[in-house]
Parts: C-alpha cells; structure tokens; sequence
C-alpha cells in the first residue's frame, strides 16, 4: 500500500462515540474552569472583597463646613490609588454612629451631636498595598482640615496577608482542577488507546509508524482542547456577565461585568485556552505511552 | 425770775414805798392800819415766794418738756432713719435670698444634670463594651469599626469634658452660693443690730413720752397752781392800793386840818441837780407792756433792767434819803431811796449796800455794787416812782438803750 493515509481525527474516524461523549465533557469542564478564571481574574483573588471592606477615614475638624468637606473628597478621589472618596457629613456621621451604636440613641436625645465630618476613601483592589495606603494617609494627613487619619496601620498588613493567602488559595483550587483535568485526559486517552489497539495495529502492519500517530493523535487533542477551553471559557464568560448583571452585589465581590471586555481579560482566556491545549496534547501522548504493551 | 413775778413784786414793792411814806408821816393815827399792812405784807410776801417757787418749778417744767419735747422729735428722726434703714436692709436680704433660692434652684438642677451625665457616661460606656464585644473576632468591616470606635472615643470624651463642664458650673454656683449666704447671714447679722437699736430708741421714744407726759402734767398742775396764786396776789394788791388810797385820804385830811394847803405830788425832773444814770450800761428790758415769750404772755414792767459790768457801782440817782434796803424775794437785795415829794427810786438785784436805811445821799453817791457773774455781766433793776405810780425811767434819765 503506496498511499499514505491521512491520520488527522483518526480518532474521530474511528470512535466517534467516545470522542463526542469525551469532548462534551470537556467543554461543560472548560464552562466551569473558565467561569472560575475569568471570575478570578476579575476579582484579583479576593484583592475586591478586601478592597470592598476596606477604606482609609480622614476624620475633618469640627469647624469644616460642608462645602469644604465636599471639595476635599473630590481632591482625594483624584489621588491615583483612590477609587471613591465620599464626603459624610456630621449629620450623617451621628446617624451612622447612632446605627453602629442603637443602645446610644436615647442616651442623647437633647445633646449635641459631638461627631466631625469625614471623608471615606476607597482604594483600588489592584492599589490595596500597603505602600499606596501609605502614600493616601500621608497626602490626607498634610490637609489642615483633616484631623485625624484612620487608616488601620496596625492592623492592615495582616489584613493583607490573609487577603494574599486566600487569594493564593483560589489560585491553588483553580490549579488542583486543572489537574484533575490533565490526569483524567490521560485516563480517557489511555483507555481510548487500549480500546483501538486493534485499528492501531492494523494501521501499523500497513506502514504507519507509532510516532506519526501518537502525533497525530495529539495535535488532534491539542487542537480540540484549544477549541474547547475557548468555546468553554467564552461560555462561562457569558454566564458569568449575564451572572453579573443580573445580581449586581455580585459586583462587589467579583468585578464589573464591562471588565471582561478588557484585552487583559480576553487575552488571559486565550492564554488558558492555549494552556488548556496544551495539557490536552500531553494527556494524549501520556495516555498512548501508557496504552503500550508493558505499560499499564 | 420770770417776768410775771416781777410784776408781783413791783406790787410788793409799791407796798413797801407806800408804808415808807406812811410811817414817818401818821404813825399815831394809822397805826391800826399799818398793823393791817404789815399783816398783808406778810401774808403777800408769803403768797409771792410760794408763786416764785411755783413759777420757777413751771420755768423748769417747761425747759424740761421743750428738752423732752426736743429729744422725743430727735428720737423720732432716728426712729424714722432706721426704719428707713431697715426697710432698705430687708429689701437687700429678700434681695439676696431671691438670688440665694435662684443659685440654690441652678445648683439642684446642675446635681441632676451632673448625674443624669454621669449615667448617660457609664451606660455609653457598656453600649461600647457590649458592641465591641459582639464583634471581637475577624471583622467583616475593619475600617468601618475603626472609625466607630474613634467616634465612640470621640462621644465619650464629649460627654466627659460635659461633665466636667457641669462640674465647675456646680463649683462656681456652688461658691456664688456659699458667698451669697455669707452675705445674707452678714446682712441678717446687720439687721438684728439695726432692730436692736430700733427697739432701744423705741423704749427710749416710750419712756420719753411717759416723761415728757409726766411734764405736762405737771406743767399744768403749776399753771392751775400759779394762776390760783396770782389770783390771789391780785386781790392781795387789790387790798394793798385800798389802804394806799386810805393813807393817802388820810394825809389830805390831815393836811387840810393843819390849815395846809394840798401839794401837788412833785415831778422827777424838778429835783434839785436832776437825775443821772445810776450806772453806765444798756437797757436790756423796757418799761411798760411787753410780751414774755416763755409763757406766752402779756406782762406790765414797771421798771427798767440795765445791764452792766458785773462788780459795777450803783448811784443815787439823785439826792434824797435811804428809806428801806433789805432782802426782797425776787429782787434780792433792794434798796429804796424818798427823793420827798412822792418820788421814790428803787434799786433791785444788789450785792451788797453801801449806805443804811435812814442815811441821807446825794445824787451820784454809790449806794450799792452789783454782783459778780461767770459771764462778767450783772443786771440792775431799776424803778422811779412818782406819786405812787410808776414812770419810765428812761423818760427822765438819758440810759443807753
């Protein structure tokens, strides 16, 4: 036999029924790992939470009038690892306290409210460092007006830590499914090895060498994880915006759902997807190997 | 003396030159008469030292209810003034105990307000407690916490400075008040005094009266008394001027039974060598009708009353011969002196005489001295009569007035 035929989508060719029930599985794999990575990405983490949680209190004197306190939230907001600043005045700093503190209230039912106004202002999760809180303290703190800083010194770092460790965590969940992933593509790659031995011998006996078809078969793999996790990930993108929009509290957590149209985003997609490919055509390849006589 | 009783004893005295005449002149026949006037005599004499006494216990009566009266209107005006003062004190206490109650009212409500905030203080301080004990742990929203917890500190700290801000208000009504009572017990203090001395210039005011009401009583008792006797005395010279008209008929008889013609009584101023000032001095009481400003009264002055240097001679007026010098009450010592003819002049208030009854004298003799007195000034009561009546000697005896 002179010709040479083609081992593109051998596989295919040769076993749709696995392939189809194996790719499906795949993309509703790559729908929830694209879901957690572009949910990840977007939140930094829990870079977001903290950051939700978080705020620097430049507490203003008593004899700042309104108007004053307004033009220097809009100062602050301008500094650049500021996200908000909002401007409370002592009216609404007394309420605020009175509803922290509610055994309070009729405590001081003709007495004057001793309270100052203030300005809170929200870092940028990609900013909360302790540097850039730093630099936002000291500017606040050269303001005459500003009384007092609250910018939780002592206890921010930590905070930090703990932030860093949990989104490390996240990290780590999204790499262990991976994993998984990877070590159950072999799996199916060997098992579907061993089922076509058969077809691979007779192909063999025919001229074709083992390396041209475990080639083969893995750029087939490669090429179908590629799409998969694309397909995959641009689904759980979608459900992801649309999750976001519908449940906006949702946007404290994870991001703006317009943040998935930023190049970064998409480009980190495509780096998965890529990754996601490549992970595929390894999986093949491990799983032909151990599908070899002698190997389990 | 007063001026009454002078006129009393110018009667006495027109008595005794009467009986001066009388005795040389008829003393055989009148001398049943002249018993009688010496009996009057004595009985006026009598009658006119019990009216001397009695009038000068009334003077005394009446310096003693002008002084009472005096010391009662003084004591009104002190009364009057510390009334005043009083009143003026017992506005300031209601005053002060009107701020007193005020400051007592800011201190109550300042205790209360003081402890209300105190409470308020400790019961904020357990909100605190309690809330941050609820959220110890991992806080969901530190920086929201934080700033809690520096307005809490912030709350805490204003309602501390309150209280303290209630404290001193307290330590300084407190010390107004304490100051405020001072000044009320200093000013009741004050007031005590003052109604003290109220009281004592009251009982004073009292027993004044009761005194000054015991002079008047007294007063009128000597009035009633003195008018009795000058009734008397009026009858008494009533008597007198009857037996003085009698000698006299007497005298005419006798003289026209002589054969005698009838001599006109002679004037002063055909005396031989004229009259001269007894003394050198001023006329300080005149003759005839004047007013006596104590008693209120009209009087008849019969005389004149000069006044000179105390020791001063006393002359003769003019020549003639001593007819009486001896003690007359009300006039001290008196001397009288017949110039003949019915004319007569009389010298009251003397020390001390230089001539004797029956002793001839010339005009310009010294007949007596007057006294001698603290103040260095002595008065002479002088009288000229004529006929019986008396004249004013500064008509016929150029006096300084």
């Amino acid at each position: 036999m002179n010709e040479k035929p083609s081992l593109w989508w051998i596989d295919w060719r040769i076993s749709r029924g696995p392939i189809v029930r194996e790719s499906i599985g795949r993309f509703l794999f790559f729908c929830l790992l694209g879901f957690a990575l572009l949910s990840l990405l977007l939140s930094g983490g829990v870079s977001r939470i903290l950051a939700g949680r978080y705020a620097v209190t430049a507490v203003l004197r008593a004899e700042v009038p309104s108007g004053e306190g307004e033009g220097l939230a809009r100062k602050a907001a301008a500094l650049p690892p500021v996200r908000s600043a909002t401007y409370q005045d002592p009216e609404a700093a007394w309420k605020e306290f009175l509803r922290a503190y509610p055994g309070l209230d009729p405590l001081r039912g003709t007495g004057e409210n001793p309270l100052p106004g203030y300005i809170e202002i929200r870092i940028r999760p990609d900013r909360l460092t302790v540097k850039d809180v730093e630099l936002v303290a000291t500017a606040l703190r050269a303001v005459p007006q500003v009384e007092r800083v609250l910018a939780g010194e002592d206890w921010l770092p930590r905070l930090l830590l703990a932030g860093r460790l949990a989104s490390w965590a996240c990290w780590g969940v999204f790499g262990a499914f991976l994993a998984g992933f990877f070590l159950v593509g072999r799996l199916q790659e060997r098992a579907r090895a061993v089922a076509l031995a058969g077809d691979f011998a007779f192909l063999a006996e025919r001229g074709v060498s083992a390396g041209r078809l475990a080639f083969h078969r893995a750029s087939g793999a490669a090429l179908s994880g590629f799409l998969l996790a694309a397909v995959g990930t641009a689904a759980g993108g979608g459900v992801l915006f649309f999750s976001l929009r519908k449940y906006p509290i949702l946007e404290r957590v994870i991001g703006s759902p317009t943040d998935l149209l930023l190049p970064q985003t998409i480009a980190s997609a495509v780096l998965f997807s890529i990754g996601a490919a490549l992970l595929s055509g390894a999986a093949s390849l491990l799983g032909w190997r151990a599908a070899r006589p002698g190997r389990k | 003396m007063t001026r009454g009783t002078r006129r009393i004893l110018s009667a006495l005295l027109a008595a005794s030159v009467s009986l001066c005449v009388l005795f040389p002149a008829s003393a055989p026949a009148a001398r049943d008469i002249a018993a009688e006037l010496r009996k009057e005599r004595g009985r006026l004499l009598e009658m006119k030292a019990r009216e001397e006494k009695t009038a000068q216990e009334l003077t005394e009566a009446i310096r003693k209810e002008k002084q009472s009266k005096g010391r009662v209107g003084e004591l009104q005006e002190r009364l009057k003034r510390q009334k005043n003062l009083l009143s003026r004190i017992d506005r300031k206490v209601s005053a002060l105990n009107d701020r007193l109650e005020r400051a007592e009212k800011d201190v109550r409500e300042l205790e209360a307000a003081h402890g209300q905030a105190r409470t308020d203080l400790q019961r904020a301080e357990v909100v605190a407690f309690t809330v941050q004990k609820a959220e110890a742990g991992i806080p969901l929203h530190p920086s929201a916490r934080e700033r809690e917890r520096h307005f809490m500190r912030l709350y805490l700290e204003a309602d501390a400075e309150g209280i303290a801000r209630i404290t001193r208000a307290r330590e300084r009504k407190v010390e107004e008040l304490s100051g405020l009572e001072r000044q009320v017990a200093v000013t009741e203090r004050k007031m005590a005094r003052e109604k003290k001395v109220g009281d004592k210039l009251l009982s004073r005011q009292e027993e004044e009266r009761r005194r000054l009401s015991g002079i008047e009583r007294e007063k009128k008792r000597k009035e009633k008394e003195l008018k009795s006797l000058r009734a008397k005395i009026a009858r008494m010279e009533s008597v007198i001027s009857r037996v003085e008209r009698q000698v006299k008929e007497r005298e005419r008889r006798a003289r026209k039974a002589a054969g005698g013609k009838a001599t006109a009584p002679r004037q002063f101023a055909s005396l031989s060598g004229g009259l001269s000032a007894p003394l050198s001095g001023k006329v300080v009481s005149r003759f005839g009708r004047q007013h006596d400003t104590t008693f209120d009264v009209t009087i008849e002055n019969r005389g004149v009353e000069i006044e000179a240097a105390s020791g001063a001679s006393v002359k003769s007026v003019g020549q003639g011969e001593v007819a009486f010098a001896g003690a007359v009450s009300g006039f001290g010592n008196v001397l009288i002196v017949q110039h003949g003819g019915g004319l007569f002049s009389v010298y009251g208030r003397l020390e001390a005489f230089l001539v004797k009854q029956g002793e001839a004298v010339k005009k310009g003799s010294v007949v007596g001295r007057l006294p001698g007195s603290p103040s260095g000034k002595s008065v002479l009561y002088l009288e000229l009569r004529a006929g019986g009546t008396a004249i004013d000697p500064t008509s016929v005896i150029p006096l300084d007035r």
